[in-house]
Order: C-alpha cells, then sequence, then structure tokens
C-alpha cells in the first residue's frame, strides 16, 4: 500500500486524470494549455527534445525485435511500443502495429481509475500485463507490457508494448477466432494484472501463463521482448531528464500533446472541408449453420453508420449513432479498440509527417453508443475478433474524410476504403511423419497483412499491400511459413482475376493460394472473412466495391492418384463457374457464400482455397481507359468476361503476341450499349424509395437483414426517428424477427 | 567521374580523376589512374609492374538497376501456382524503401515494377516440402513445355527457382537437365541458372530476386569487368583485378556470383575501419560516414563485423551476405523545407546531392540544402568548395534561407540554419545512438570514426552528446572508401541453409556434425574451384568454417566461426556456446534461452588468400603548435546562439602532433573539419585526428 501519493507535487494519478479530463472538456486543449512556451522559447531544442525520444522508442522497437520469438513479431514486425503521460496519454510511438498505441492508453486509464495506486500498488520495477479488450485492449491475443517510469519519487509516465501474440489459449487454436461467443472462449485474460516487480518478471506468473496457451515458448519470449524494449524506453526517458531537466520534461510531453492536437486541427483545416459527412457500411456474421453452441446459431449483419462534422476549427466529432447490437459472436468490439482504429487511420491519411501521439485523439470528440457491437458494456461477451466489425466500420470513415479530401482537391489522397484483413486460415495439427513428428505445428499466417487499398482520384489502388492496423505488409515467404506450418504446404500463391473494385480507378488487387495437408493428423481449419455483404463502404463516385470472399475446399480427394499419374492439380479458381476444383479433383468439394466458418477437421490430402481481399474502385469503370483494362487483361487482374459486362470493352487474346488486342471500334459500340442499358433500368428516384418501403412494410426484408435493423431502431431513438421519417412509418413501426 | 585511389607500401597515396566512360569504362579509369600517378611522376607503363593489388568498386551494376536500365530478356520457372511470385513481391518491397512517414502515408506506398515480364515466367508442378522431401514429384511434361516456350520466345537465360531447392535440389537439377536436352535437340545454348546453386539460402522471394537481379543487372558488367582486367594486365600490370562485394571481400569478374558486388559504395568505409581498429587495437569501434545523401553507420563490435541477410536494393529485397550498415536519408544535399500547416522544418527526403544547393546558381537548386545552412554559418569557405573549382554563392545561399525558413519562423537566418543543422545531426545522433544501444551497448564502449566528405564537418554536432571513448577522423576522409577498398581481403564466401535442429538433450549431435562437415567440404570444393579459376594457389588459402545459429523458434541468427571443418559429435556443444557468448554480448538485453535448443541455419565457409595491404602513413610527431605557414587566417562561424572568431588552417600544412583548440575550421580541398568551440583537436603520427569535447 502507498500511503504518499505518486502523482506530480503531491497529487494521486487519479487526481490528476479527474484535472487532465476537466481541462480538455472545458478549455478543449490539453491541460489547458493555451502557448507553447517551450515552442515558442527555443524551436530547435524543443523539437531535437521530440526527435531524440522518438528515436528511443523506435531503437526500443528495433532490439525488441531480436529478442522476440514468434513469427508474427519478427517476421512481421507485429509489435510496437509507445510513451505515456502519467495519465495514460501517449506522447510520441514508435513504428509498428500502431492502431495498438492508444488502446494502451486506455490501459493506463484503466489503472488509475481503478486506484492501482493503492492496491496492488504501482512502483518503481513494477511490471504489468494486460490483454482485456474492456479495459483498452482489440482482443485478447494482442499482449501489453507496461512499466511506471519513475524520477526520485514521482510517476513521470509510462513505456508500453504490445505483440501479437499466435494464440492466446482460446476455445479453439489461433489468433482471431470464430467460434467464440463468450468471453469464457477467449482464452487467458490479463486485466490489468501486477506480474512482476523489480523489473523481474514473477515465476508463479510465468508458470500460469505456460499453461494457459498452446505456444507457451512464443509466450514466453514475446513477453520478455516487449519488458526488453520497456526497459531501454524508461533509461532513454531517464537520460533525457538527466540532459534537460524533470521540469523541462514535464511541461513538455504536454505540450507535446498539445501541439499533437493543434497541428491534427491544422491538417483538418487544409485538407479537409467543414460540414457533416455521412457513409453507411456492413458486416456480415452468418453463424446460423456454422455454430455449435445452440444460442450461437443465427445469422447476422452489422449495421454501421458513420457520421462525421468536421468543424470550422478543425475538430471533428464522429458517432456511431444507429450501430446494430452486440452478439454471440467473436465480432463485438469494445470502445478502446474503435478509438484505437480511429486513431490509427487518421495517423495514416492526415498526420503521417507530424507529430503522431494522442493530440490526434483528443482532437476528435466521439461517441460509440454503449449496448451497441462497437461499445457493448458487457464484460460477459467475446471480444476475440472484433476486427470483423471495425475493419468495414472505418471505410465508412475513410469515404467521409475522402469527400473532404476530394472537395479541397486532394484527389491523390482519396481512399474510399480498402480491404478486409481476410482471409486469415488458422488452425493446426500434429506431424504424423517426418522429423518433427509427434509435434504441432499451427497455421496462423500473416498474409492477411497484405490486402488491396481502395483508389484514389488519380490512380488505381495498391494491390496485395495493406492493412488498415499496419501498413507496414510483408506477405512472408512461403519457405519460411512453412517452418510453422509444414503439415499444410502451399500449392501455390498467385494473382486472382476479379477481386479488384471496378473503376475508372481499379481497386487494388490479389492473390489466391492453395494448399493440401500433409505428413498431419488432427488438423483442425476455420477461416473469416466477408462473404454475403460487401465489405464495409466501398466504391467512391462510382466506383465498385472489391469482390466478396467465399469458403472453397475439398475433403477425401483422389489427390494421390493424381500427382502419382502426372495429372493436373488445381492451383487456384480463377473462374468460380468453372471451377478447377470440380474440374481436376475427385471428393467432396465445399463451395459456399460464408466465408466466415467453424473449424472444420483435415485429413492427408485434403485441400484448402483461400483468397484475400481487393480493395475498393474509384469513378466510373466506363470511364477508364481502354489502355489500363488491356493491361489488367494481360496481367490477369480481370477476366475478359467481366471486362466485358463492367468495363465495355472488348477484346481478344492473340496467342502469337501472347497478348491481349482490343477492338476499339467493338469497345465504342458495347460502352454505348451499357450505358443504354443503364437507362433503361434506372428508375425514378420515387419509384425507388416506394419499391423499397414496400419490402419493408410487406415483411419482406430477409432476416438477418431485419434483425440488424431491429437492433438499431431499439438502441438509438434519434436513428429510430430518422428511419421512421425516412420511410414514412408509424410511430409503433416495429420490424418482427423470429 | 572515375576515381582512382593510389597507395604506396608506405600509405602514402594520391587521388586521380577523369570523366566516366561509359560504353569502355576502362578508358576512364585507365585516365584516372595516369592522372593520379603524374603527381608521382609516374606512369603506369613504367611502374605497372609493381603493382601488387587491383580493386575495383563501381557503381555501374547498381544504377543498371536503379534506372532500369538491365536486360529483362530472361525467362524464369517457378513451382506451377507461383508465377507471382516476383511480382507480389512479399508485399514489403513496396514500402521498405520509405522513411518514417512514408511508411505511414499508405497512399505513398507502390510496388516496383517487375524486372521480368510476367509472360516471361512459366510453371512447373511438383513440390519439395521444407524438411526437404519430395511431397510432389516434379511434372516433367510441364518442365519441358516451359522451357520449350522460354526458349520459343528468344530468352538469354532461364532462372530456376523452386521452392525449398535449399533443402533439397534434385527438381531444379532435374529442369536443367531437361533444359539442356531440349537445347541440344534445338541446337540452342543459354546459361541455365539453379537457384539451388547460386544462393542456396531460405527465402523464395529474395531468392529469386537474386537470380534475376544477377541476369540483369550484374551479368551485364561482366564483360566491361573483364575487358578492364584486360586492360591493366596489357600495361604488365601481374596483379588480378578485384571486385569488391557487399560482404567485404574481393573476389574475380569471373565468379558466378557477380551480385554480391552489386552494392560497394558505402562497405569500403567499414573495411577501413576494421583495418584501422585492428591497426589501433580498438575493440568496439562505430564508423559514421556523411555522404551527400545518407549517412552510414556501421559497427565493429569485439572485432566482429556483423553480417546481415535480408536487405533491399533498388527496392527489391536481396538475401545475399552483406556488412551489416545502416542508413538514414541525411546527407549534405538535403532539401530543408518550413511546414506552414505543422510550423516546423521538414527535411529530405530528396536531396540536391552533386548539386551541392542553392549557393550552387549553375546547379538550378532552389531549395535550401544542408551545404547552404553550413556555408552561412562560416563553416565552408566558398572559394575552396572541392578546392575552389566551384565557387558558393553566400549570398544567395542568405536569402534563401532568409526567405524559405527563417522568417515563416521569425527567427534570424543564423539561428534557423544552426536550428536545422541541429535537427539533422540529432537524427545523426539518434540513428548512432540506436544501432549502439540496440545491441546492448553505451557509446562509452566505443571509439567513433568519422569520413566521407562531409563527416568532419558534422561530427562535433552529432557526436557531442555520446560519451565516446574517442572520436577519429582520418585526414583522407574524403578518400576513407576508397582507402577501405584497398584493404579488403580477397575472400570468397559461400553459403548454405541447412535447418539443422540441436536439441536440448544432444541427440541429435551426431547428424549435425556429420551434416556440418559434408556441407562445408562441399562448399570448400567450389571455393577452391573459384582460386583455381584464377590461377591462385588453393594450399595457400585460409579456410573458416562458420554457422549461422539461432536459438530454437527465433529468428534473429548470428555469425559463430567454427575452429574445425571436421567436427565430432560433441564439438556441436562448442559451437552452441560460442553462439551463447555472442548472443549475450551482443544483445545484452536479449535472453539467452539454451533450453530452447538451438537451429542452425546455414552454413557458411569463407576461403582467403593473402593479398598485399596498405599500410597507415607514419610520420615523426613534432610539438604542439602547427607551423605559421598552416594557417590561413580567421573567420566568423556561428555556434550554439553565438558568431565565434575561429582560427583557420590549412589541412594539408599541419604536422603530426598538432593540438589545435576550437574555434577552428581546418579546410582541405575536399573536406572541411569543424573544431566548435569547447572542442580541440589532435594530429597523431599516422594523420588522423583525435577529437575532445
Amino acid at each position: 500500500m502507498n500511503n504518499k501519493p505518486i502523482g506530480w507535487n503531491g497529487k494521486t494519478l487519479m487526481k490528476m486524470l479527474e484535472e487532465s479530463e476537466k481541462y480538455i472538456k472545458e478549455t478543449k486543449s490539453y491541460y489547458g494549455i493555451d502557448k507553447l512556451k517551450l515552442k515558442e522559447e527555443d524551436p530547435f531544442k524543443y523539437e531535437r527534445a521530440f526527435a531524440s525520444l522518438r528515436g528511443a522508442l523506435v531503437s526500443a522497437r528495433e532490439t525488441a525485435l531480436h529478442v522476440a520469438a514468434s513469427p508474427i513479431v519478427k517476421e512481421i514486425g507485429e509489435l510496437c511500443f509507445a510513451l505515456y503521460t502519467p495519465e495514460g496519454d501517449s506522447i510520441v510511438v514508435s513504428t509498428g502495429i500502431l492502431v495498438h498505441v492508444h488502446t494502451m492508453s486506455e490501459a493506463v486509464k484503466f489503472m488509475v481509475k481503478q486506484d492501482y495506486e493503492q492496491d496492488p500498488g504501482i512502483n518503481l520495477g513494477d511490471i504489468f500485463l494486460n490483454n482485456d479488450p474492456e479495459c483498452g485492449n482489440v482482443h485478447t491475443t494482442d499482449v501489453q507490457t507496461l512499466i511506471p517510469i519513475f524520477w526520485k519519487e514521482e510517476l513521470i509516465g509510462w513505456a508500453g508494448g504490445v505483440t501479437h501474440q499466435i494464440d492466446s489459449g482460446g476455445i479453439t487454436p489461433g489468433h482471431d477466432l470464430v467460434s467464440a461467443i463468450q468471453r469464457f472462449d477467449d482464452g487467458t485474460y490479463y486485466t490489468c494484472r501486477k506480474i512482476g516487480s523489480n523489473d523481474k518478471i514473477w515465476k508463479d506468473h510465468m508458470i500460469n501463463a505456460r499453461r494457459s496457451v498452446r505456444t507457451p515458448f512464443y509466450w514466453e519470449l514475446d513477453e520478455k521482448c516487449r519488458l526488453a524494449g520497456d526497459l531501454m524506453i524508461r533509461d532513454a526517458v531517464l537520460e533525457f531528464i538527466e540532459r534537460e531537466g524533470i521540469e523541462y520534461y514535464k511541461q513538455f510531453i504536454r505540450e507535446v500533446i498539445e501541439e499533437g492536437r493543434r497541428i491534427f486541427q491544422e491538417r483538418v483545416k487544409e485538407r479537409l472541408i467543414p460540414g457533416r459527412y455521412r457513409a453507411a457500411a456492413f458486416f456480415d456474421i452468418p453463424m446460423k449453420e456454422e455454430a455449435w453452441q445452440p444460442r450461437a446459431k443465427i445469422d447476422k449483419i452489422s449495421n454501421q453508420p458513420l457520421e462525421i462534422i468536421i468543424k470550422n476549427d478543425g475538430s471533428m466529432f464522429l458517432s456511431f449513432d444507429g450501430a446494430s447490437g452486440p452478439g454471440p459472436n467473436p465480432m463485438n468490439c469494445a470502445k478502446g479498440a474503435m478509438e484505437g482504429g480511429q486513431w490509427v487511420l487518421l495517423t495514416q491519411v492526415l498526420i503521417y509527417g507530424d507529430k503522431v501521439n494522442d493530440g490526434a485523439y483528443f482532437a476528435v470528440d466521439t461517441d460509440y453508443p454503449i449496448g451497441t457491437w462497437c461499445n457493448p458494456g458487457d464484460s460477459s461477451l467475446s471480444y476475440q475478433s472484433p476486427w470483423g466489425n471495425l475493419i468495414p466500420a472505418y471505410t465508412g470513415m475513410m469515404k467521409c474524410l475522402s469527400y473532404g479530401l476530394y472537395s479541397r482537391g486532394y484527389r491523390e489522397e482519396i481512399v474510399p476504403g480498402y480491404g478486409f484483413t481476410g482471409d486469415a486460415i488458422q488452425g493446426g495439427g500434429i506431424y504424423s511423419a517426418g522429423p518433427l513428428k509427434g509435434q504441432r505445428w499451427s497455421l496462423s499466417t500473416f498474409e492477411i497483412s497484405g490486402q488491396g487499398l481502395g483508389a484514389s482520384g488519380v490512380k488505381d489502388g495498391l494491390d496485395w499491400g495493406y492493412a488498415m492496423w499496419n501498413p507496414e505488409a510483408d506477405l512472408g515467404d512461403v519457405e519460411t511459413w512453412e517452418l510453422f506450418q509444414g503439415g499444410i504446404p502451399y500449392l501455390s500463391r498467385r494473382v486472382k482475376p476479379n477481386t479488384a473494385g471496378h473503376g475508372k480507378y481499379r481497386g487494388g488487387a490479389n492473390y489466391e493460394g492453395v494448399a493440401m495437408i500433409a505428413n498431419s493428423k488432427e488438423v483442425d481449419f476455420f477461416g473469416a472473412r466477408d462473404g454475403y455483404c460487401f465489405h464495409g463502404s466501398g466504391g467512391m463516385h462510382g466506383g465498385y466495391p472489391h469482390a466478396t470472399g467465399y469458403r472453397l475446399y475439398a475433403k477425401k480427394t483422389n489427390l494421390q492418384e493424381i500427382i502419382q499419374n502426372q495429372k493436373e492439380y488445381p492451383l487456384g479458381d480463377p473462374d468460380p463457374s468453372n471451377g478447377e476444383f470440380e474440374k481436376l479433383l475427385e471428393g467432396d468439394i465445399v463451395r459456399k457464400k460464408n466465408c466466415t466458418i467453424y473449424p472444420i477437421i483435415l485429413e492427408n490430402n485434403d485441400m484448402i482455397y483461400y483468397a484475400l481481399s481487393g480493395g475498393p474502385g474509384y469513378g466510373d469503370p466506363l470511364e477508364r481507359k481502354v489502355e489500363s483494362v488491356k493491361q489488367d487483361l494481360n496481367n490477369g487482374i480481370y477476366t475478359n468476361d467481366l471486362v466485358y459486362n463492367i468495363y465495355g470493352v472488348v477484346a481478344e487474346y492473340n496467342e502469337e503476341m501472347g497478348e491481349w488486342v482490343i477492338d476499339k471500334m467493338g469497345t465504342d459500340v458495347r460502352r454505348e450499349e451499357i450505358r443504354a442499358e443503364r437507362k433503361d433500368k434506372s428508375l425514378t428516384f420515387d419509384d425507388y424509395w416506394e419499391q423499397e418501403r414496400w419490402k419493408i412494410t410487406e415483411d419482406m426484408l430477409s432476416e438477418p437483414v431485419k434483425r440488424m435493423y431491429s437492433e438499431s431502431l431499439r438502441l438509438s431513438t434519434k436513428w429510430r426517428k430518422e428511419f421512421l421519417e425516412f420511410w414514412r412509418l408509424p410511430e409503433d413501426f416495429q420490424l418482427e424477427v423470429k | 567521374m572515375s576515381d582512382s585511389f593510389v597507395i604506396d607500401e608506405d600509405g602514402t597515396f594520391i587521388i586521380g580523376k577523369a570523366i566516366t566512360t561509359p560504353e569502355d569504362e576502362s578508358e576512364g579509369i585507365l585516365n584516372s589512374v595516369k592522372d593520379a600517378l603524374n603527381y608521382w611522376d609516374k606512369t603506369l607503363e613504367d611502374s605497372g609492374g609493381s603493382v601488387e593489388a587491383l580493386v575495383y568498386s563501381g557503381t555501374t551494376m547498381i544504377n543498371r538497376l536503379l534506372e532500369r536500365k538491365g536486360n529483362s530478356n530472361i525467362g524464369i520457372i517457378v513451382n506451377a501456382g507461383f508465377e507471382d511470385l516476383h511480382r507480389l513481391g512479399r508485399a514489403l518491397q513496396c514500402w521498405i524503401w520509405l522513411d518514417y512517414a512514408g511508411r505511414l502515408h499508405a497512399r505513398e506506398h507502390e510496388h516496383p515494377k517487375p524486372l521480368v515480364p510476367r509472360k516471361q515466367i512459366k510453371g512447373v508442378r511438383g513440390r519439395i516440402n521444407f524438411w526437404g522431401e519430395e511431397l510432389i514429384p516434379l511434372y516433367k511434361d510441364e518442365a519441358r513445355v516451359a522451357v520449350e516456350e522460354l526458349l520459343d520466345m528468344g530468352v538469354e537465360s532461364i532462372c530456376v527457382c523452386l521452392l525449398c531447392s535449399y533443402m533439397n535440389p534434385a527438381h531444379e537439377k532435374r529442369v536443367k537437365r531437361i533444359a539442356e536436352r531440349i537445347m541440344k535437340e534445338k541446337g540452342k545454348k543459354i546459361p541455365i541458372i539453379l537457384s539451388c546453386e547460386h544462393n542456396p539460402v531460405r527465402g523464395e522471394t529474395p531468392r529469386l530476386n537474386a537470380l534475376i537481379i544477377e541476369q540483369y543487372a550484374a551479368e551485364p558488367s561482366r564483360k566491361l569487368l573483364a575487358k578492364i582486367a584486360e586492360t591493366f594486365k596489357e600495361k604488365q600490370v601481374p596483379a588480378p583485378l578485384r571486385i569488391l562485394t557487399t560482404y567485404g571481400g574481393t573476389i574475380s569478374p569471373y565468379h558466378k556470383q557477380l551480385i554480391t558486388t552489386l552494392v560497394s559504395g558505402p562497405i569500403g568505409g567499414i573495411i577501413g575501419s576494421k583495418f584501422i581498429a585492428k591497426e589501433y587495437g580498438i575493440k568496439n569501434l562505430v564508423s559514421s560516414d556523411v555522404g551527400g545523401t545518407s549517412f552510414d553507420v556501421g559497427l565493429i563490435m569485439e572485432n566482429y563485423v556483423p553480417t546481415k541477410w535480408e536487405s533491399s536494393v533498388g527496392k527489391f529485397i536481396l538475401n545475399i551476405p552483406m556488412i551489416g550498415l545502416n542508413s538514414i536519408g541525411a546527407g549534405t544535399g538535403m532539401y530543408v523545407r518550413y511546414n506552414k500547416v505543422s510550423g516546423r522544418l521538414e527535411f529530405g527526403p530528396e536531396s540536391a546531392g552533386y548539386r551541392i544547393g542553392v549557393c550552387n546558381e549553375a546547379s538550378g537548386v532552389e531549395t535550401v540544402t544542408m551545404t547552404d545552412c553550413s556555408l552561412i554559418l562560416g563553416y565552408l569557405n566558398p572559394d575552396y568548395f572541392l578546392g575552389g573549382n566551384i565557387p558558393l554563392d553566400k549570398k544567395r545561399a542568405y536569402k534563401y534561407i532568409k526567405e524559405q525558413l527563417a522568417d515563416p519562423f521569425g527567427v534570424d537566418p543564423e539561428r534557423t540554419a544552426r536550428g536545422a543543422l541541429d535537427l539533422i545531426e540529432i537524427n545523426m545522433k539518434n540513428h548512432l545512438n540506436g544501432m549502439i544501444q540496440g545491441l546492448g551497448f553505451r557509446p562509452e564502449n566505443y571509439t567513433l570514426i568519422s569520413f566521407g566528405g562531409a563527416g568532419p564537418l558534422h561530427v562535433a554536432g552529432y557526436a557531442k552528446e555520446l560519451k565516446f571513448q574517442n572520436i577519429m577522423i582520418p585526414e583522407w576522409a574524403a578518400a576513407f572508401s576508397a582507402y577501405g577498398c584497398a584493404c579488403a581481403d580477397h575472400s570468397y564466401r559461400h553459403e548454405k541453409s541447412v535447418d539443422l535442429l540441436v536439441s536440448p538433450d544432444g541427440s541429435m549431435n551426431e547428424i549435425v556434425s556429420m551434416m556440418l562437415n559434408a556441407t562445408w567440404s562441399e562448399l570448400k570444393k567450389n571455393i577452391i574451384k573459384e582460386f583455381e579459376k584464377e590461377d591462385r594457389d588453393p594450399s595457400e588459402m585460409e579456410f573458416i568454417p562458420s554457422i549461422r545459429i539461432q536459438y530454437f523458434g527465433m529468428f534473429d541468427d548470428l555469425e559463430v566461426k567454427s575452429s574445425s571443418d571436421n567436427l565430432k559429435a560433441e564439438d556441436v556443444w562448442k559451437l552452441a556456446r560460442s553462439y551463447d557468448d555472442l548472443f549475450e554480448q551482443i544483445f545484452r538485453r536479449g535472453t539467452k534461452s539454451p533450453d530452447l535448443g538451438y537451429h542452425i541455419t546455414k552454413a557458411v565457409a569463407t576461403g582467403i588468400v593473402p593479398v598485399p595491404k596498405p599500410k597507415l602513413p607514419d610520420y615523426k610527431l613534432s610539438g604542439k603548435d602547427p607551423d605559421k605557414g598552416a594557417n590561413k587566417g580567421k573567420r566568423k562561424i556561428f555556434w550554439e546562439a553565438d558568431w565565434h572568431n575561429a582560427s583557420l588552417w590549412e589541412m594539408s600544412l599541419l604536422n603530426p602532433g598538432n593540438l589545435i583548440d576550437g574555434p577552428a575550421v581546418i579546410e582541405a580541398p575536399a573536406t572541411t573539419l569543424l573544431v566548435p568551440p569547447g572542442f580541440k583537436v589532435f594530429l597523431d603520427k599516422h594523420r588522423i585526428f583525435h577529437m575532445e569535447v
């Protein structure tokens, strides 16, 4: 028990946090700072100070990578560090999975609000571990280590590091589970728990942690890695204070956050136009057929309506009012994770070259309505794969910002959305032969970090190279992944046609993979991606969303016979209507639209297929340059039928030249034809409105759609009012869901 | 420009320059050597016979890659289903070349354009698994079709890169046999290059890149290098031409892996540093090289120069061994701008490079650079830049700094210029400190050596806050990298992924030792062949067997030398213990984890044949006061917040033993050493300055 407060000037941490929140509320500026005194007095010293702190974080991350173990951390760099104020606001951050920078901030605030200062005490050398989404984490597989930094007897900050684990001991192996439906399925929970003192992790914790997960040594090494980085940050901060003085440090960390807030607002003023922006986005969670647990057997769609208000002073208000409810599925998303997602995207779009810290967070007011999927406020729910909701939901924000960027003329900065970071194929098995016989392998490729990015207003989107939570994508080499998941060797990894959203500028394209099961037993397999609904809010100014995913696998195959006879085996699924699996294989071939599937059992010679996501397009596809379409054909980005149907381009493959040749006249005619078809099909708004209203009043909506809207109507009176007004429905209107 | 660096047995050296002749590089090189020898009143004809070593390092290859002007008429055979391997580029090729802000800003990311068009890449069914067992036999008919199609296209070479061929090369070799048969039938002959022979190392993306770039950028240089070698032979130079590699050795132009000479610019500096470390008996030395566009840092730890595998060159990732150098874009040509939104100065990422800055009006540069800042602060002599060849316009620099930077800030131009340099120098400092601390050391454990044309100008700034044991600045800082080239060994380094597991109970040691011995023996044979090709006597060769090893499950392997290439089972523990020690030494904060067991990733073999190396110049020490003739008067310099009256010196006229107190500026045609107030420098008997704060 601490008797003497550890906050500044004899205050408790709780008091400091209350004050800081009060200042923000009343003055809108961080700690009520009106003048950036240090910056004004000596701007160069001030910038030097920032550079040296950031340098310390970047090198902490580099060092920690050397001692990290899990392939995700080392190979893909799924690690990041940040320095926080005593109240938990981020001052400066390293590179890496930046989505977590703000989430750790919520963990510190949780500890402060729970008065950890009194019990269990916050002392020099203490180590805290957190992976609870209810106190500022994304999901249990993201694990945070936080240590307090003291100067004499005062707490002057926190160093925090986070890594993504391969496994956290959930209901099935894996890191983004689909079959978790309640907290108790999510795996081991550490709710801001003290796990060490005197810079040492306690033995009892380590024993417990090892026994709580399926990959104990990755857990242990990554834990050491986070601690090593945190300790380096602490040293660097203390050195900084020795050089610049404690008073400079204290003033500096607050000014730097306030400056971050101001720069953010200035960037908003520079790049966007004030006003009210709105976007709709959806995500399907089809569990009726899939779920094992009776109460999880429902098909859901998440309603993810977003409104952003850009104010004249450059501040922002962001609201998910009208969002549908949480459910017995792992996609529920806590508020801290939502804030993390918001922050990481604003960093990428607006303040990438500026001071990246929580200043941006303070410039944005948010409304994540309680009781919805984006802030359920119920810790008994599962939060294992909140990305399922979070990722599509923020495509709406990107679209809103893109409208602003477009209005200001920043067409090259437009991002009308991005691909979902699926298909996260997961599972694992045991080697039944070979030098590792009897050992467990786990399938946890992080190829999902390379999705398609949306087109901009001046060029095509980035192919296979973007994840919203970490802009540094890395597919990893097959030869490296197989060291860890050698029981599911790859048979292909190649560009998949027709994944890119259509448009004058197409979205990023992506690839597909085929793998077989070999030398293994007891193999579990599952995966997750958008399937029934187009992902998020994709497409802008006439651009199309990218293709949705689907599930394809084959069991009890004749693969060995095919191989023995040197016959062709499938290498992909370029044309699902004429599938290679069906054409070349015998066996039980499963092809279904719900891409998110519960674990299935696979055996040797079974084959699985997966495909990554493209990005949405921008502008009318009929305006795409014919030359670009030709290139798409030659590069296998689109197939001829789609090019004909959507781009109105008539082309023929010339065997001799080995490339596609465009029929220019035919193309002109075809494009006119499409325009005429569009005209024929078009309705007046009134007719369209009538037609859609009829579906509502006559109970013609599908069950998941009704469920979604009924939840939104129940959860928000504002949204309900608008819905009823728009569709001219009676006050007592209800959507009945069986 | 083609530069030549000629050094005699006493360590005295001269530098020659001549216009580069791109069609026939040997001509420019010869002219450059002639120019140098003029200083000694010698010609190549009369003294060529006494040349003992001849080392080349150039940028033709790398430029071919950067400018995308190589030979893309290459056929590629990969596993069926992996025909897009080259263009997928593991995704990270779209950002790995960007700076911090660029990496965050996803909109800037862009994949490099593939070097080989997709239609020249063919797939063949078959699979070897990760432990080297055949999972699916090679589909011979498909291989035949692939080869025939590529030959029909008229490709000039075929590269074969199949998954896990580093564990089992059978499929690649079978493709080669098939290709040879078809070529015979068709009466054609083109090289078939196998990844298992070229670079048998795990990681199919960088392995294929290495194969492609070898053909695309390196192979076209082979003739050129042979021409240079011939030219010197014609002049009766007995020493064979050797080319500097990325791993710090030198090889003949006939070596199959010319790609290992792709990047050699900054490598010379670290070899030179290693040489200095040895001569001075320094265990831990950090080398820092400030050029026009970058700041390169390399570490020598306990006489060990780390090698790294994966690196990115011209936006492509490669897995060729490379001396562990880390660079940031912070050179003297870097642009400095004021950002009105954030009210901050921004640096680079572009650089004016050889065009210097706004002070060089003829260059057309309109944005202030670091050199402009140094000029108005009095550090540079406007009439003595490159010996006076390029006159600098100080007034123009002042005007631009005032308008572009100082006025928007509301601060005077001198303070702004100094502030800008401070920020760049602190980034350099962070970079240095990050590398040292990143390995668990502190600057107090290290000596710093600074070179490159602008190293001496900025070293006081970037080193002042770090408590190095000593700061060394060779008088020949501007030519130090060239000097380093001359210090390089004649050596071949071959390696192979082996993926051997050493279990904690030692039960695998027998197999591990057998496998290592067999691999070293195979690699040794290849190296002997290399030397024999050059008529070198292999019996003179020193053979160094090593391994790359890591704790099982970890990813960071380190290189450990083996005392023998004929290990017994119990010797495996010796290797493991050496790794434990090295791991602890390098990653001080790392966690030794021998209980996990070990994973030997690669067997490495290096063969070195002795070559003559330069000596350090050695002079008698004279008194600490310089000769009067060395003094060039006084000039005002701005440091911290004030003007100071600095003494000016001509570098070449200072004598070993002289001590110069700051504020002072010591000028040479190719470099300027800034000694700020409170600093002093001492010139030692080898003509290396030592700076004290």
